[in-house]
């Protein structure tokens, strides 16, 4: 356990080093936060409210998207692309550390940077536009909604695995990869809230997993959904989590025997 | 001139073949531009079921706008890709064989790469422009195109600065990294019209980091809410802009030290 | 002015920031900078005539490199005259780089997923050659530097030597009568060196072209060669007959011979001095005349398995001539 923390404290260093393409990476998350937040502010100045979210509702959606986005979709698992087309992965292999582990330790250093960052980007906001957030009204949904985002933060951990595992098969995944994290973003609900799309649309995605990442958590803290669609929710979540890590597992000890087998 | 378009060509020749060469990996990257346009054109479409306007303006306003961003991005990047090379180019040398040949390294710099797949969004995007305006009919007039199609060119001028400048950064210092891909992050908030920001943001869009003056303009001034005043002012700041960053070029060029090879 | 190079007290000076280490340091080092100035090329003066192959010689750093960019137009000179084909290099004149080509070698300018034809075909446009023009250089080249199949393979397939060899196509295209080749045989195996060594002499003479080389390949100047030029430390070190360099600084060529078994030590000293002694491998200083004889000598009266002949690393040539210098 005490390796893994190291992996942690080491990747942390390392985001620190890299300020650059952090500084990179939280003007994009700037960007969308702002350019988001004043069209929803300013398409909710002459209603109170759209398609049953008050105007503070939506706003919070908003600034919290932002900070579920940092925790949840980031990762370090893009890396490993690199990482096994340069052959530098053989040099993980080789040492008594699980990949698994090792990944997650990577991962979460870099949640806690981003998210520390994002905390701090949504406070300026606040500050700067005085404006209000939304509280859940009960402790139990502040309690659901923290077992939703880890429920999201596996899920995504297993999913992003199992995407950068295709590397093993082709050296050119950048393209694919950078498709579908905009076909995620925009499913998860981080550029908007699923509501707004039509119906059918919308029970169509919810048999994906996409939703559970961040749409899920976030109508769960601004309390839009009763009790029986949270648990089913969780049950997706769950049932998600299983097939993502099993399928994640699999085509990861498939994708070492192929990668080996060629002599790296 | 037409040397230039042979050379251009060339170049784009070049580059096709290179992305065929990693066809899957442009697949992928088509595929996601495409959903990025659908997604959110399916989101502003989605949003007005439930609004009749946002800060005054219709669903086909709002659309224009968003066309209006995708257009200059799309052709920035279609034109400029090159320019995100740039301190890869000027690390590995690259510049040096621009330097010593016979045309224009900084045309050679921006045009370095010709992104093909561009030629793909770009159509589409083009297309709904030109449904869009069929849908606005009572704007619809020489003038109100002219000063349309005037103010698009201007923002890929101003967007071309911007570019150069980059690049000049990347020349001199050799050590600016990705300062482009913030530029287009930032770009990214000229995708909805500029009235949504409150007055402090529309001021530093405008006059700090002109994304509205390329993004939100020349839908403005198609709609007639653009005043001459601002128009002129446009073309003021695409001409210093130019000016400003031609000159960084020049200036780092001169203090170009080449990398040992 | 008649000469195709005429360089008068060029010196370049580098500005390099120093960098403290640390988080701090990086942090003072964005608003107050530290600069230090290092003389790459300092007070260098010469001319080159029309058609002279010159080798450019000296150690790493010693401004080689720095030189060569500044007549080709790369680097703006810090103070003094450069003058190449009438043309003052750094303006960059269109008629002036149509004129001139650089080569340096391990740098590509072929694009690297795709074959080399399309680069020449860019080229094509950017020297703005015809299509006969076009068509009969290329033709000329594929033949000399034996490119038949090459040009139509991804570069990224190539081996070095092919590679190199359509480097040096792309870079002929529009036939430079200016010739600059800064390290043009590095990484190349034997073979190779010594093809592109004849097709330069042969580049040299079919076009009357000027053509200046740098190396720290002793055998590469000892085979093209006639005048050198020498520098260390951004100075002129020596400029003349490369015969007399070699007389005087590299009387010897190395022989290093490897014995099928450990051999009399004194029995081969008899034929020359021994530098190294490996027991069954030996490097010998034989002076040039008598290279050939004690060769044959030592393959009638020892049991040699492998024998090759190089001449002295330019290191130790240019440190002799260094201290020389230092003595007068």
């Amino acid at each position: 356990m005490k390796k893994y923390f190291y992996v942690f404290s080491l990747s942390l260093q390392q985001a620190m080093q890299h300020r650059a393409s952090l500084l990179m990476d939280r003007v994009r998350s700037v960007a969308l936060l702002l350019s988001l937040y004043f069209l929803w502010s300013a398409l909710m100045q002459n209603q109170d409210s759209f398609l049953g979210y008050s105007r503070t509702q939506m706003l919070s959606y908003v600034l919290c998207m932002n900070l579920l986005r940092a925790f949840v979709l980031s990762t370090h698992a893009w890396d490993m692309v690199g990482e096994i087309s340069s052959g530098r992965i053989s040099s993980y292999l080789l040492r008594p550390i699980r990949y698994f582990g090792f990944c997650l330790a990577r991962d979460f250093s870099q949640k806690v940077v981003f998210l520390g960052s994002a905390l701090l980007e949504v406070f300026l906001l606040l500050w700067c536009l005085r404006a209000t957030v939304y509280f859940p009204g009960s402790w139990r949904s502040v309690f659901f909604f923290f077992v939703a985002v880890w429920g999201a933060f596996f899920m995504y951990f297993f999913l992003a695995f199992l995407v950068s595992s295709l590397a093993f098969w082709t050296s050119e995944s950048a393209g694919p990869l950078f498709c579908f994290e905009l076909l995620l973003q925009f499913t998860a609900g981080v550029f908007f809230p699923l509501d707004v799309l039509p119906p059918y649309v919308q029970g169509w995605l919810h048999v994906l997993p996409f939703p559970y990442l961040i749409y899920f958590p976030l109508s769960i803290y601004l309390e839009k959904l009763p009790l029986s669609s949270i648990l089913h929710g969780f049950m997706m979540q769950g049932v998600w989590m299983v097939i993502l890590g099993w399928v994640a597992a699999g085509v990861w000890r498939k994708g070492l025997r192929v990668y080996m087998a060629e002599g790296g | 001139m037409k040397k230039y378009f042979r050379v251009w060509w060339r170049i784009a020749v070049a580059s096709l073949l290179t992305q065929f060469s990693t066809w899957l990996s442009s697949v992928g990257y088509l595929l996601g531009k495409l959903i990025r346009l659908f997604f959110f054109f399916i989101f502003i479409v989605a949003i007005f079921q439930h609004t009749k306007s946002l800060k005054g303006y219709s669903l086909a306003q709002t659309v224009l706008f968003f066309l209006t961003f995708n257009l200059v991005d799309i052709v920035a990047q279609l034109f400029f890709r090159g320019i995100y090379a740039a301190r890869r180019i000027v690390m590995e040398g690259d510049l040096d064989f621009f330097l010593v040949q016979p045309a224009s390294p900084l045309f050679r710099m921006a045009c370095g790469t010709v992104d093909f797949l561009d030629f793909f969004t770009l159509i589409p995007v083009l297309a709904l422009v030109g449904m869009t305006f069929s849908h606005l009919p009572e704007y619809l007039n020489f003038f109100s195109l002219f000063f349309y199609v005037l103010l698009v060119l201007n923002g890929i001028l101003i967007a071309l600065a911007i570019h150069v400048a980059v690049a000049a950064m990347a020349v001199w210092t050799q050590e600016l990294e990705n300062t482009i891909w913030i530029y287009r992050d930032l770009m990214t908030l000229g995708r909805f019209p500029i009235d949504i920001y409150s007055s402090a943001v529309r001021w530093v869009l405008t006059l700090a980091i002109p994304i509205a003056v390329m993004t939100s303009f020349p839908a403005q001034a198609f709609l007639g809410k653009l005043s001459l005043g601002w128009i002129l002012f446009s073309f003021g700041l695409s001409i210093a802009m130019i000016s400003l960053s031609l000159g960084l070029w020049n200036k780092a060029l001169k203090e170009y030290t080449s990398v040992s090879s | 002015m008649s000469s195709t190079i005429e360089v008068k007290n060029l010196a370049k000076v580098f500005r390099v920031p120093e960098k403290s280490p640390g988080l701090r340091g990086a942090l003072s080092s964005l608003f107050f900078r530290k600069f230090r100035e290092i003389w790459a090329v300092k007070e260098l003066s010469f001319s080159i005539q029309k058609g002279e192959l010159v080798g450019f010689l000296g150690a790493n750093g010693a401004g080689k490199t720095t030189t060569l960019k500044m007549l080709s137009g790369l680097l703006h000179p810090t103070s003094g005259q450069v003058q190449v084909l009438g043309f003052t290099p750094h303006q960059r004149r269109i008629q002036f780089l149509k004129q001139i080509s650089l080569v340096m070698g391990q740098r590509s300018q072929l694009w690297w997923e795709i074959p080399a034809q399309e680069t020449l075909k860019l080229n094509k446009e950017i020297f703005e050659l015809g299509d006969s023009e076009y068509q009969e250089t290329l033709s000329e080249l594929v033949e000399v530097l034996e490119l038949q199949e090459c040009l139509d393979i991804p570069v990224k397939r190539l081996s070095l030597g092919q590679r190199m060899k359509a480097e040096l196509c792309a870079a002929l295209l529009h036939r430079p009568s200016l010739l600059l080749l800064d390290e043009p045989t590095l990484g190349l195996d034997v073979v190779m060196q010594k093809k592109m060594r004849q097709f330069i002499r042969e580049y040299n003479q079919r076009y009357r072209a000027t053509i200046l080389l740098t190396s720290h390949n002793m055998d590469d100047v000892v085979a093209l060669c006639d005048r050198v030029i020498i520098i260390e430390r951004g100075q002129m070190l020596y400029d003349g007959e490369l015969n007399r360099v070699v007389e005087r600084y590299a009387p010897h060529k190395l022989m290093t011979v490897d014995f099928q078994s450990v051999v009399d030590t004194e029995r081969v000293a008899a034929l020359g001095k021994i530098v190294s002694n490996g027991g069954s491998r030996m490097v010998l200083e034989i002076p040039r005349k008598e290279v050939s004889s004690v060769a044959s000598r030592l393959l009638s009266q020892f049991p040699v398995v492998d024998l090759t002949i190089t001449e002295t690393p330019l290191d130790d040539v240019v440190r002799r001539i260094f201290t020389r210098t230092l003595e007068k």
